[in-house]
């Protein structure tokens, strides 16, 4: 059986509260849903969270690039075989770079390859489970708090507090991060870990000013403090560094991760889906990181919907090692989301595996139709 | 000011925004199309054909000082699903009750399986309660206002109205019963007065009353998006 037809739904789900960071400030989500089908009309989903400040796409890049470059490339493609166990490489060379274009439109790539696996598994009924054997029982996740005032921080800590979350990321580059942190760290109980994440905000000079001042308020680890460019630079930090610095923005590709490691720029990365270009690619990194002895964290684009969710969930289950997890939102942030099956945590962030057909998820057509900006027929 | 004020505060706010949308205003002019009626009556009937189960719920979680009034309450509930039947039946939905029953079920049903957010059965009660107390709320206040406009542009007679009619019959000083009740339950369980309007806050974080009574409507005011115009095939 063959892929024959893909629509693509450019979403805008507004979000029940604001989120705020050092990059951008967000009251929906943008995602982009990809759905194929075959003649048979077994159908499959995959997301795009396309971020400019990240991998340079917007929305109408990730349309774009998939009706031009992508969809030719793999309409018509037969039935990959995804019987476990499955070779993550194949899966890998399921949808192409584009040519020049390798290391770009990532977020386009995402969204392909994911909705390509999902129509495979569903074919045969099977789990993405099969692509990666979980090895835990559960996915834990961690809460995000944006760069909003101490008072607004302190609000969001008390719901963390409430859901029991023992895991809070705090967004930082805004304002007075260091009253921020405090804010949070005053309302939480003190062996949840506090995490802060910059976004590139700070030159290295205020990097290290601002994360000794932060050493205080028992912070376990600094994201993206300087704005991706030389991992020679963010080494230097490092160097100097009182807190352990993660990668996210500077890691957007295998050859990144190679980079940073070599450089001895980090001691962990975060691994989006999105950002990362697909599941297959995010497991590479992943793996190339932990084998460096790089703590793996596994992250979400705000906004994510429960295709994307979904993907990060088997993720999660399925790395050897994980230091922590975002995402799984769900209808705590979206007004909506385009899934009923429930995929945001519960108290302590906890959620279970998801052991569906494809990514575990049913997508309800008629929540993206709702909630899409544009529907774009791939052209047959 | 205290959390029960701050409470009261959020309700208001949130019957203040059903009123002053336009889906509301349309109905209430009249100008709205037969079609956004019968949605309405629809969306109604499902949020609360199961609102006899919710009030037992609580129920069973009542403190001891407020057992009586939730009792009452609960009493009060039982022939509402009737009403609701009749409401429907009256205005020509007869026909779609099998599915909004469906529906109202599966509501329910959904809300059983999903994650529990919060740590104790105390606080998810106190979640639940926080919204049944805002609909009685606003009912209060707006049901005798509704089943007006129902009357007038709708053409609903007193005996589809009943629904409507019982809630406005129900004094606005009733109704704050149920706020002196949440506070008593907040207070019985010990929850901190911050963790009691973080709940609150988190429950109401959405207009309740919009997304039950309106759930088709156009959310939020997402602009534009550049680059992306309309819904059109694309040539590869």
């Amino acid at each position: 059986m063959r892929l024959v037809s893909a629509t693509v739904y450019v979403l805008r789900i507004p979000f029940l509260t604001s989120v705020r960071h050092s990059l951008a400030g967000r009251t929906w989500s943008d995602s982009v849903i990809v759905r194929v089908r075959d003649a048979d009309g077994a159908e499959g989903f995959g997301e795009a969270a396309p971020r400019p400040y990240v991998t340079g796409e917007t929305p109408a890049d990730v349309v774009e690039h998939l009706a031009r470059v992508l969809w030719p490339a793999v309409r018509g493609t037969p039935e990959p075989d995804l019987r476990a166990p499955v070779d993550l490489e194949a899966v890998e060379r399921l949808v192409p770079d584009g040519g020049a274009e390798v290391g770009r439109h990532h977020a386009a790539r995402a969204a392909l390859e994911l909705a390509i696996v999902d129509w495979a598994l569903r074919r045969r009924g099977a789990s993405a489970a099969d692509l990666l054997p979980p090895r835990r029982s559960q996915v834990v996740y961690g809460g995000v708090i944006s760069a909003e005032s101490p008072d607004s921080a302190a609000r969001q800590a008390r719901w963390a507090r409430l859901a029991g979350l023992r895991q809070v990321k705090v967004k930082v580059g805004v304002g007075d991060d260091v009253a921020r942190v405090r804010a949070v760290r005053e309302v939480l109980d003190p062996d949840v870990v506090v995490r802060v994440d910059a976004n590139g905000a700070w030159t290295p000079a205020e990097a290290l000013a601002t994360m000794a001042r932060l050493v205080p308020w028992g912070v376990a680890t600094v994201e993206q403090p300087i704005p991706p460019g030389s991992p020679e630079v963010l080494a230097r930090v490092r160097a100097e560094s009182p807190l352990p610095l993660i990668a996210d923005e500077s890691v957007v590709t295998p050859a990144d991760a190679d980079a940073l490691i070599a450089a001895g720029a980090v001691d962990g990365v975060n691994v989006r889906v999105s950002k990362c270009g697909g599941f297959a690619r995010s497991v590479a990194i992943a793996r190339r990181a932990a084998a460096a002895g790089l703590e793996v964290q596994v992250g979400s684009h705000v906004g994510e919907t429960a295709v994307l969710a979904a993907a990060g969930r088997h993720l999660a289950a399925g790395l050897e090692t994980t230091a922590f997890v975002e995402g799984s939102y769900g209808t705590l942030l979206l007004v909506e989301d385009v899934s009923d099956d429930g995929l945001r945590f519960g108290h302590r962030g906890e959620a279970p595996l998801l052991t569906g057909p494809g990514w575990g998820v049913r997508v309800r057509v008629d929540r993206l139709r709702r909630h899409a900006q544009a529907v774009v027929e791939l052209a047959a | 000011m205290t959390v029960r004020e701050r409470t009261e505060a959020l309700f208001e706010k949130q019957v203040a925004e059903l009123t002053a949308s336009r889906e509301f205003r349309a109905l209430e002019s009249g100008t709205a199309a037969p079609a956004d009626y019968d949605r309405f009556l629809a969306d109604v009937v499902r949020t609360h054909l199961k609102a006899t189960e919710y009030v037992a719920f609580l129920c069973a979680l009542a403190p001891p000082a407020t057992s009586e009034s939730r009792l009452r309450n609960l009493l009060e509930e039982v022939h509402h699903p009737g009403l609701l039947r009749q409401l429907a039946v009256g205005a020509g939905l007869g026909d779609r009750l099998p599915d909004l029953e469906a529906q109202a079920a599966d509501d329910l049903r959904r809300l059983v399986v999903e994650p529990v957010l919060y740590r104790t059965l105390g606080e998810v009660g106190l979640a639940a309660f926080c919204e049944v107390v805002a609909f009685e709320f606003m009912l209060a206040r707006q049901a005798g206002r509704i089943g007006a406009f129902l009357a007038s542009h709708r053409g609903l007679g007193p005996v589809a109205l009943r629904w409507w009619t019982e809630h406005a019959d129900v004094d606005v000083q009733h109704a704050a019963e149920g706020l002196e009740d949440l506070e008593t339950y907040a207070r019985y369980y010990d929850l901190a007065d911050e963790d009691g309007l973080a709940i609150a806050e988190l429950t109401l974080r959405e207009n309740v009353f919009l997304r039950r009574y309106f759930r088709d409507r156009p959310l939020g005011e997402a602009p534009a998006m550049p680059g992306v115009v309309g819904s059109t095939p694309c040539a590869s």
